[in-house]
């Protein structure tokens, strides 16, 4: 447990992708560690996610408060089981040349990340709970709230990507006399930094390119893994479900969530 | 005997001088700036709760205002902290997060401190009148120009860390935003502060806690 936490620490701070580390294109993220603490901190979102079934109810859904606690972290590795042949087919076509174990780490990695920050934003999420009765504003402050953990996952997998791409031209800093007018730089760059280095620019388009297919590829597949795994909130005007009948699909409803409003509906 | 350092702190912390130039922040303990909030902030809220103060039970609503005044503070503190320490990490800032800490706190007890001096001037307000919704807008004015004043005081300690990392400006962009979303829904969940004289004096409003901001969004759209 202590030596999750340590990890868990190490990761947030850069000290796992610092390029040093990332010499040749090894990822030190042990898949054993960090599976378990993927899945430990989307449960705490979760958490706080499946609260609404139960707050302020006269018949409190607690089985919805376990399903959002096992469906969260079920959401982003079942993605991740899905795509992750296909990632890795378009990794080795592009010449990224991470290998499979490096690439299945550093994906775990911005998992972990992600989950990460939204479960610090947990609390957040449960101050609301306890005094919104409003289904729509829970929904938007979750979509708020992931949307951020988001932003932050993804900024660590492109810096990280990066760097692992371009690892050999990297150059450690060479100490320079300290000027008195130019702060010192911070001793280690934090996760989402640019390290500054002297790339070619063919790595890092690589890299870009990389990057740019498997969002696309996990967001497309993600959206329809998070409809088909409705629902995670839980509406306060339908009985309990473990899952929602299996219809349409999320494309086909934001198309028709935008008809409704486009006819002011 | 306690009066007089506490007032020193007080001063040194609005001139930003002595002990708590922000320079030496470092070596000052974390505990200072929540002791002058909690020296400071029930103050205003004791006078704010004192509008409707006609009958022996309202002396107990002038005790509760005064209690809820810094744990209205404290408690959107503490809900966002666990975030705000998260996203510092990520950013690379957790050398710094004791500072942001501070520089944090510090803000809050620069706001306790300007909200008090309020305090006689909202007083005085509730001499010239007996409206409840103009005691409302008073107290929501007096505490807006607290708020803006104190962030002034954070800034100053916030300043030093932005000249060593720019992302710490960010970061105080998000702290404000978190904080502002919190601590509006927490002053909505807290209320009553001033008294309505036609309710009972209470706590908390006996009505369940509703959401601030879905009660705006109602009363624009009326529905």
């Amino acid at each position: 447990m202590r030596l999750g936490f340590q990890q868990l620490d190490e990761l947030l701070r850069g000290r796992k992708t610092a390029p040093p580390q990332l010499a040749d294109g090894k990822v030190d993220l042990p898949l054993r560690m960090f599976v378990p603490l993927a899945i430990g901190l989307g449960a705490v979102y979760g958490f706080f996610m499946g609260w609404y079934a139960i707050s302020g109810r006269s018949q409190p859904g607690y089985e919805q408060l376990i399903a959002s606690t096992v469906k969260l972290p079920a959401l982003f590795l079942l993605t991740l089981l899905v795509t992750f042949p296909s990632l890795y087919v378009f990794n080795a076509l592009v010449g990224c040349r991470l290998s499979f174990t490096a690439m299945l780490r550093l994906l775990v990695g911005a998992i972990t990340v992600d989950l990460a920050v939204a479960a610090s934003l947990g609390p957040i999420l449960g101050f609301f709970t306890l005094s919104t009765q409003s289904y729509a504003f829970m929904v938007i402050l979750n979509v708020a709230l992931l949307a951020v953990a988001g932003v932050v996952g993804l900024g660590f997998l492109l810096q990280t990507l990066r760097r692992l791409t371009a690892w050999v031209y990297w150059r450690p800093p060479v100490a320079e006399p300290a000027d008195a007018a130019q702060p010192p730089m911070p001793s280690e760059p934090g996760p989402l930094e640019v390290v500054p280095g002297d790339y070619p620019r063919e790595t890092l388009g690589a890299a870009r390119s990389i990057f740019r297919i498997w969002v696309l590829i996990y967001a497309l597949v993600g959206a329809q893994m998070g409809w088909l795994l409705r629902p995670f909130i839980g509406s306060p005007d339908m009985p309990f479900t473990w899952f929602r009948a299996r219809e349409g699909n999320f494309f086909l409803a934001l198309a028709t969530q935008l008809k409704n409003l486009a006819e002011g509906r | 005997m306690v009066l007089r350092p506490l007032l020193v702190h007080a001063d040194g912390l609005l001139r930003g001088s002595g002990a708590f130039h922000p320079a030496r922040a470092a070596e000052l303990p974390a505990w200072t700036f929540p002791l002058i909030t909690l020296a400071f902030a029930p103050l205003y809220g004791a006078l704010m709760g004192s509008f409707h103060f006609d009958s022996a039970e309202r002396i107990r609503q002038v005790a509760y205002s005064g209690i809820k005044m810094p744990l209205l503070l404290f408690a959107s503190t503490l809900v966002c902290l666990p975030g705000f320490f998260v996203l510092n990490t990520v950013l690379g800032l957790r050398e710094d997060f004791r500072q942001s800490v501070k520089a944090i706190l510090a803000g809050q007890a620069g706001l306790g401190v300007i909200v008090a001096s309020l305090g006689p001037l909202t007083r005085f307000f509730y001499f010239c009148t007996s409206d409840y919704r103009a005691a409302l807008l008073f107290n929501l004015a007096a505490l807006a120009v607290s708020t803006v004043a104190g962030q002034f005081v954070m800034l100053r300690y916030y300043r030093v860390l932005i000249r060593r990392n720019r992302r710490h400006r960010l970061m105080l962009l998000a702290w404000l935003g978190l904080y502002a979303f919190v601590g509006i829904q927490m002053a909505w969940m807290l209320r009553p502060f001033v008294g309505d004289p036609t309710m009972r004096v209470s706590f908390f409003r006996a009505e369940p806690f509703s959401n601030a901001y879905v009660v705006v969004f109602r009363l624009i759209f009326r529905r």
